[in-house]
């Protein structure tokens, strides 16, 4: 898909000169832990050959502007895959969905319904889909990356 | 991108051990409450991103990420009973009762083991067996559950538990004695280190891997003897037809049978028993247990004479309590 997205941008400007491409990458790194002899907890990344429940993931979205103009209102939507809880954003501004995309909005404003008709307030737990909305235009040759945390259930 | 990806994971070697440490308690909090992903499950990761190009909206998707998830190796034994299981001596197939769960998120043969020979107790059972509580009742039922094979040792779902009971036989055991018993379970596909890899083992055709449990584990259980004894005391005293205590004929010899339980246990079916003697006569309805009257009638009371000597039933008799019974005869 990556590699298909890299042709698009190849191609792309000799249909329309307005024209500008933004490519999204997304990785998964799992966190790994060592404790060394002096009791110091050493946490590198990789890139997972394999995961097990309770593992603790990071997520990656990679976004470059590969175009000659701005991109504007760039919205990256992550639907939380099944088997994954929700734990964090890393980085800031990210809305939320509790209820499988439907509405999204701060997790604190968020409630879900439970047992017995009473709502309760939204926990990282109930996350279905975390969402950026950036406030500034992607300028041409511009790029970032937007993290989130999760465990394997 | 692959640029910005460097940098992400060299700084990120810094900043998350901080970042894990606020985050603890949530990765608990957020597991605690779920099953485990199945052995074998993938697990995909797509995003999607919009922006405007001009005037329209385009619409990407990011590539996909797809991880399999491994098998969890994780055993957990646990000794269910509420304390010391409590026998006699010289007792056969007394039960201890464990639950052995499969914490890991796959399906696993459990092997089990069983030490009946621990240091540091004071008596070992005899004739030790495994059984599966094949009825899931939680109690052991002779005919009904299963003697464990250990070379078809029972396959656990994820998350699952099971009841195993510990038969053994009781040796001769004095009052208060102990022994423990340890059962292991260890799964069979492997355990040792936590993070140990088993290529190719897992469910599914993935890896399995040991987790937290080091996927064996063992506890043990405990039998307390409780045995009981019954020290009879018997005494007399004489009172003779002039206020003295000579033994003339006319003269009444109250006999005190104090009897004493010792020891933890209880004695069941207790019968106190004594014979008039030669040369005197028995007083009619003089048997009295700690100081009430009893008629000689084989009745509902506990005493009975028969003619020839006295019987008291005491029924139960807890270790600890003692009763004093006391009758009289006359010298002929």
């Amino acid at each position: 898909m990556k590699y298909l997205i890299a042709m698009f941008a190849l191609l792309a400007p000799v249909g329309t000169a307005m024209a500008n491409q933004v490519s999204l990458d997304s990785e998964v790194f799992v966190e790994r832990s060592a404790e060394a002899a002096d009791g110091s907890v050493t946490v590198t990344l990789e890139e997972p050959s394999r995961v097990v429940p309770g593992d603790n993931l990071v997520f990656v979205l990679s976004y470059e502007n590969t175009g000659a103009e701005p991109a504007d209102n760039f919205v990256v939507t992550n639907p939380m895959p099944e088997a994954v809880v929700f734990v964090e954003a890393i980085d800031g501004g990210a809305v939320y969905s509790v209820d499988g995309g439907e509405n999204f909005g701060p997790l604190t404003e968020l409630r879900v319904a439970s047992e017995g008709g009473v709502d309760r307030a939204a926990q990282p737990v109930d996350v279905t889909h975390i969402r950026w909305t950036l406030t500034e235009p992607i300028a041409a040759g511009g790029s970032g990356q937007l993290r989130f945390r999760g465990v394997v259930r | 991108m692959s640029t910005s990806r460097r940098h992400y994971r060299v700084s990120s070697a810094r900043t998350l051990p901080i970042w894990l440490g606020v985050l603890g308690p949530l990765f608990l909090a957020s597991t605690a409450h779920a099953a485990p992903t199945p052995a074998g499950t993938p697990i995909e990761n797509t995003a999607t991103a919009s922006y405007d190009d001009g005037g329209s909206t385009v619409t990407i998707d990011s590539n996909t990420v797809s991880l399999i998830v491994d098998e969890l190796l994780d055993i957990a034994v646990t000794w269910a009973d509420p304390g010391d299981v409590t026998t006699a001596p010289d007792t056969d197939n007394v039960v201890l009762t464990f639950t052995v769960t499969n914490g890991g998120n796959g399906p696993e043969p459990v092997v089990l083991g069983v030490d009946p020979n621990r240091a540091g107790d004071d008596f070992d059972p005899d004739a030790v067996t495994l059984f599966i509580d094949t009825d899931g009742n939680g109690t052991y039922d002779a005919g009904t559950d299963t003697l464990y094979d250990p070379g078809s040792p029972p396959v656990l779902a994820a998350e699952e538990s099971i009841t195993v009971f510990i038969l053994g036989d009781i040796p001769s055991a004095s009052d208060g004695e102990r022994s423990e018993v340890q059962l292991t379970g260890t799964a069979a596909t492997g355990s040792g280190t936590p993070g140990t890899v088993f290529a190719g083992q897992g469910e599914g055709g993935g890896d399995a891997v040991v987790g937290s449990t080091g996927a064996t584990d063992e506890d043990s259980g405990f039998y307390a003897i409780i045995d009981a004894d019954l020290d009879l005391t018997k005494s007399a005293t004489v009172l003779d037809p002039f206020g003295g205590t000579t033994q003339v004929p006319g003269a009444i010899i109250t006999y005190r049978l104090v009897a004493e339980a010792t020891g933890s246990g209880s004695l069941d079916n207790v019968v106190i028993t004594d014979s008039i003697p030669d040369d005197t006569s028995y007083v009619d309805d003089s048997i009295t247990l700690d100081g009430t009257g009893l008629t000689d009638v084989s009745d509902a009371d506990a005493g009975e004479f028969d003619g020839s000597g006295i019987a008291v039933s005491l029924g139960t008799v807890a270790g600890g309590s003692s009763n004093i019974i006391e009758f009289q005869v006359v010298i002929d």
